[in-house]
C-alpha cells in the first residue's frame, strides 16, 4: 500500500505543478492529512510533516480530519464526458480533480454540477442533464474505494465516515426542466438534490407564479433551491417564499446586503468559489458574507473543472487547506471554520429534507401547468 | 357441455388462481387527454364506463393481475419533448400507485408480479412505446429504466433514426448499427424488448440480435389478419427459440380482416373530404358518423380474439402466448371484450375450444412473468462482464 500512496503522492505534486518550488514546500505542510489515497480518517502513513506549533496549515488539517469540505460545486461531469479514458482513482493530472487530491485537500464530499460550462453553445437540455446523471453514476461506479452517490444527509454522512467522497448529483439548470414539474419529479428520482433557478423563463421578473410553484415543488421534495447568478429580484422573491433553506452554489459576485439578510433568515448558505482573483480575494469574500449573513451561512465550492481561472495557490481541489489556514490566521474561531467545510452545508441539506418531510402530508404533488399560471 | 354460464364460472375461477398479465394498456394517456393529469378530476376507484375502458372494479371484475401501463407519447414527438412527456406519463403511474396502494402495486421484477398477485393487488408495470422516448441516448434508455420501465416497443407509427416502422417506408432496412446497439442495452439492463409495432426487418434483426426473450406487447397473428401491425407466421416460428412471448392484441382493425377494410374505406373518405383521417373535429365526426350510417361498422367479438390465439398457439407454441388488450388505446373494441372487464369471456371462449387448464394459466400469467424473469437472469448475467455501453448514435450511424 505504501507504493501506492507514494506514486499518488507524485500525482499530487505534479498537478499542482513544478513551476514554483514554494509550491512544492507548502504541499509539504499538506501531507499532514494522511490523504495521498487513504481514507481521511486512517492514519497518515508518514505521520504529519513537522510544522511549527500553531501552524495554521496544520491547524486546518486538524479541522478537516473531523470537518471534512462539502464543495458545492465541481464541473467534472461534463469533462469527463468529452474524456475517452480517466483513472480518477489513481489520478488524473489533465483535470484539477481526481481521489488522491480530493483526500489531500480533505473533502469528502462535492455537488456534481449538472450543466455545461458557461459560455458553452445552446441552452440548456433535459437531454444533456440525463447524460451527465448518467455520467456521474457511470463514474462513481468505476471508482467503489474512492467514491459514493449521497442522495440524502444521511448518506453524506455514512459515506464521510466509511472514506469515501460522496457525490452528490446537482445542481442541474432549471431550464432544462422544461416548464414541467414532472420532469422535476422525475430528476429527483434520478437523483438530482440541486436545482440552479437562473435562465429558466420563470424567474422573468423575479419569479412568476409557475415559478412559485417550481420552488415549493421543489420545497416538497427536498431538492435544493439554488439561487446562483440568479437577479436579485429572483433571489428576493424566492427567499420570501420557499419552505426550506436555499444555497447559493457558486456565487462570484458579492450579494447585496438585504439578501445576505433574508439568507441569514432562511439558514442557507452562500457558498464561494475559489476563483477570485487571489487567494485572499476570495478569503475576503468569505469574510463579507460571515460579516453580514453570519458564520453559519459561509459554505464553499471548489468549482474546480468549470474551466474558470483559480487563484494562485489553489490551483486544484488538494489546495482547499490553505484557504482555510488564511481564514485561521484572519481569527476565524476554529469552530465557524468546521461550519464552513461542513457543518452548514449539512445542516442545509437536513433542513432541506426536514421541510420536505414536514411538506408531503400537506401537499400533493403538483400538477401546475405553466400556461394556466403565466399567461 | 358446459353451458356459456358455466364456462365462464369456471373462467373466472382459473383467473382468481392465473390472472391476466396485460401487456399494453394506454390508461396514462387517456388521462393526459381527459384531464391533463389531474387525478382529484378522475377517479380510477370509481366506475368509468363510458369514458375509459380501465378503472379499479373492471380491472377486478376482469381478473387482471398485472398491467403495462404504457408511457405512451405521440410519435410525431422527438428530442427533449418526446423525453420529458415520457417523464411526464411515468410521472402519472407514480402517482397513481401512491393514491390507490390498495389495488395497485408498484413491480419492478417478475417477483414483485407475484407478490402483488399473493397480496391481491394488481401488478403494475411500464412499458414506453417507440424508441423517440429515449432520444437517441443510451443514457436516456438507462434513466427510463431506472424509473421503472421495464419495456420498450422500438418503435411506434413511425420510423425513428434507428428503426423502422411496420406502419412506415422501409428506411435503414431494420434495425441500424445503434438500433443493434440498443437492443444489446437493454437485454444488459433488463428491460424486455417489445417488436409490436416495428417492420419484419426490425423484428428479424432484434431477434437475431437479442440474447434475452423479446415481447410482442399488443399484435396478434398476420395469417389470421393481413395487417402490418402483426406478427407475419415466420417470425411467430423463432420466438420458441427466443423464448418470448406474443401478446395477443384486441383491436378490431387489426385483427378482423373486415374491419381492416373498413377502416380503409373510412379514411379513405375522410381524405376525400379534405380532411385527415384521424381528425376528430366536429365537422370531422360529421362526415364520419354519416359514413358510419350508410356503411355499419364490422364488430369482432372474442371469438376473433381466440382464432388468432388458436393459431399462435399452433405456430409459436403455448409458452409464447400473451394477452396485450391495448384498451384505452383504442377507439373500438370487440363485442364481448369491450373494457378491462372482459378478459373473462375471452377465457370462456378459449375453454369452449378446449384449451386446458394449463395452457390457459401459461397464457394469462405464466409466460409474460417467464419471460420477464428471464431477461433479468440475462442482465444479471451480463453486468457481470460489461458497463453501460456509451456508444451514441452519432458514431456508430455516421449521422
Amino acid at each position: 500500500m505504501a507504493d501506492l500512496h507514494d506514486s499518488s503522492s507524485l500525482t499530487t505534486v505534479d498537478s499542482v505543478g513544478l513551476e514554483d518550488l514554494d509550491e512544492l514546500n507548502d504541499l509539504d505542510g499538506l501531507d499532514v492529512l494522511g490523504g495521498r489515497g487513504a481514507p481521511v480518517s486512517a492514519p497518515p502513513d508518514h505521520g504529519p510533516s513537522p510544522g511549527p506549533p500553531g501552524d495554521p496549515l496544520v491547524r486546518a488539517a486538524g479541522l478537516l480530519r473531523t470537518h471534512p469540505v462539502i464543495d458545492g460545486y465541481s464541473g467534472l461531469a461534463p469533462v469527463l464526458r468529452s474524456m475517452h479514458w480517466y483513472d480518477l482513482e489513481a489520478g488524473e493530472s489533465l483535470l484539477e480533480t481526481d481521489v488522491p487530491r480530493l483526500r489531500s485537500g480533505g473533502v469528502c464530499a462535492q455537488f456534481w454540477s449538472l450543466q455545461e460550462p458557461a459560455g458553452s453553445a445552446g441552452s440548456p437540455s433535459l437531454g444533456a442533464t440525463i447524460e451527465l446523471i448518467d455520467v456521474v453514476r457511470a463514474t462513481v461506479s468505476q471508482c467503489p474505494e474512492g467514491l459514493r452517490l449521497a442522495l440524502s444527509a444521511d448518506e453524506l454522512a455514512d459515506s464521510r465516515n466509511c472514506g469515501r467522497v460522496a457525490a452528490l448529483l446537482g445542481p442541474m439548470a432549471g431550464e432544462a426542466l422544461g416548464d414541467s414539474l414532472a420532469v422535476l419529479r422525475a430528476v429527483y428520482a434520478l437523483g438530482v438534490r440541486s436545482v440552479t433557478l437562473a435562465g429558466a423563463r420563470w424567474t422573468q421578473g423575479g419569479l412568476t407564479p409557475f415559478g412559485h410553484e417550481m420552488v415549493r415543488e421543489m420545497n416538497r421534495l427536498g431538492v435544493l433551491v439554488d439561487l446562483s447568478g440568479c437577479t436579485t429580484d429572483t433571489m428576493r422573491r424566492t427567499l420570501r417564499i420557499t419552505r426550506a433553506p436555499v444555497v447559493f452554489s457558486h456565487q462570484a459576485e458579492p450579494l447585496p446586503d438585504d439578501v445576505l439578510h433574508a439568507l441569514r433568515g432562511n439558514h442557507g448558505v452562500c457558498m464561494v468559489p475559489c476563483t477570485a482573483g487571489t487567494l485572499p480575494a476570495t478569503a475576503d469574500l468569505l469574510e463579507h458574507v460571515r460579516e453580514t449573513a453570519g458564520p453559519e451561512a459561509v459554505a464553499i465550492s471548489g468549482a474546480y473543472d468549470t474551466g474558470l481561472p483559480h487563484a494562485a495557490g489553489l490551483n486544484d481541489v488538494s489546495c482547499l487547506p490553505r484557504l482555510l489556514a488564511e481564514l485561521l490566521e484572519r481569527g476565524w474561531p476554529e469552530s465557524e471554520v468546521m461550519g464552513l467545510t461542513w457543518s452548514n452545508m449539512a445542516r442545509v441539506l437536513r433542513g432541506a429534507e426536514f421541510a420536505a418531510r414536514a411538506a408531503q402530508p400537506r401537499r400533493a404533488p403538483s400538477r401546475a401547468a405553466i400556461g394556466a399560471l403565466d399567461l | 357441455m358446459d353451458t356459456p354460464t358455466e364456462l365462464l364460472q369456471q373462467a373466472r375461477e382459473l383467473l382468481a388462481a392465473h390472472p391476466v398479465v396485460d401487456g399494453h394498456n394506454d390508461l396514462p394517456w387517456a388521462l393526459r387527454e381527459h384531464v391533463r393529469y389531474d387525478l382529484d378530476r378522475l377517479d380510477i376507484a370509481a366506475d368509468q364506463r363510458g369514458r375509459l375502458h380501465t378503472d379499479i372494479p373492471r380491472l377486478r371484475a376482469g381478473g387482471v393481475g398485472a398491467q403495462f401501463w404504457s408511457v405512451y407519447v405521440r410519435s410525431d414527438m422527438a428530442g427533449d419533448t418526446a423525453v420529458s412527456a415520457t417523464l411526464e406519463q411515468i410521472d402519472v403511474v407514480d402517482q397513481l400507485l401512491e393514491r390507490y396502494p390498495a389495488d395497485l402495486a408498484r413491480a419492478l421484477s417478475a417477483e414483485d408480479m407475484e407478490i402483488a398477485r399473493d397480496e391481491g393487488r394488481i401488478a403494475s408495470l411500464m412499458g414506453a412505446e417507440g424508441g423517440h422516448s429515449i432520444n437517441n441516448s443510451l443514457a436516456t434508455l438507462r434513466a427510463l429504466y431506472a424509473l421503472g420501465v421495464r419495456y420498450m416497443t422500438l418503435t411506434h407509427n413511425d420510423n425513428i433514426a434507428w428503426a423502422d416502422s411496420a406502419t412506415d417506408e422501409p428506411a435503414v432496412g431494420g434495425l441500424s448499427a445503434f438500433g443493434h446497439e440498443v437492443v444489446r442495452e437493454m437485454n444488459r439492463l433488463g428491460m424486455l424488448v417489445d417488436l409490436s409495432h416495428v417492420a419484419e426487418t426490425t423484428m428479424r434483426h432484434a431477434l437475431a440480435t437479442s440474447v434475452a426473450p423479446v415481447i410482442f406487447s399488443h399484435s396478434s397473428a398476420r395469417a389470421v389478419c393481413d395487417h402490418p401491425r402483426n406478427i407475419p407466421d415466420e417470425v411467430l416460428a423463432l420466438l420458441a427459440a427466443n423464448g418470448g412471448v406474443a401478446m395477443a392484441t384486441f383491436v378490431p382493425k387489426f385483427i378482423l380482416p373486415a374491419a381492416v377494410e373498413w377502416t380503409r374505406a373510412a379514411d379513405e373518405n375522410m381524405r376525400a373530404h379534405g380532411l385527415h383521417h384521424l381528425d376528430t373535429t366536429p365537422q370531422a365526426m360529421k362526415i364520419h358518423e354519416a359514413f358510419e350510417a350508410a356503411n355499419p361498422r364490422p364488430v369482432a367479438t372474442a371469438a376473433t380474439v381466440a382464432d388468432h390465439l388458436d393459431h399462435m398457439r399452433d405456430v409459436a407454441g403455448i409458452d409464447h402466448i400473451g394477452i396485450g388488450g391495448d384498451f384505452d388505446g383504442t377507439a373500438f373494441t370487440p363485442a364481448g371484450l369491450d373494457d378491462v372487464a372482459g378478459y373473462p369471456n375471452l377465457v370462456a371462449e378459449l375453454l369452449r375450444r378446449g384449451w386446458s387448464d394449463a395452457d390457459l394459466a401459461k397464457l394469462t400469467w405464466q409466460n409474460a412473468v417467464r419471460v420477464l424473469r428471464a431477461a433479468e437472469d440475462v442482465a444479471a448475467d451480463l453486468q457481470a462482464t460489461r458497463g453501460p455501453s456509451i456508444a451514441t448514435i452519432t458514431e456508430l450511424d455516421a449521422l
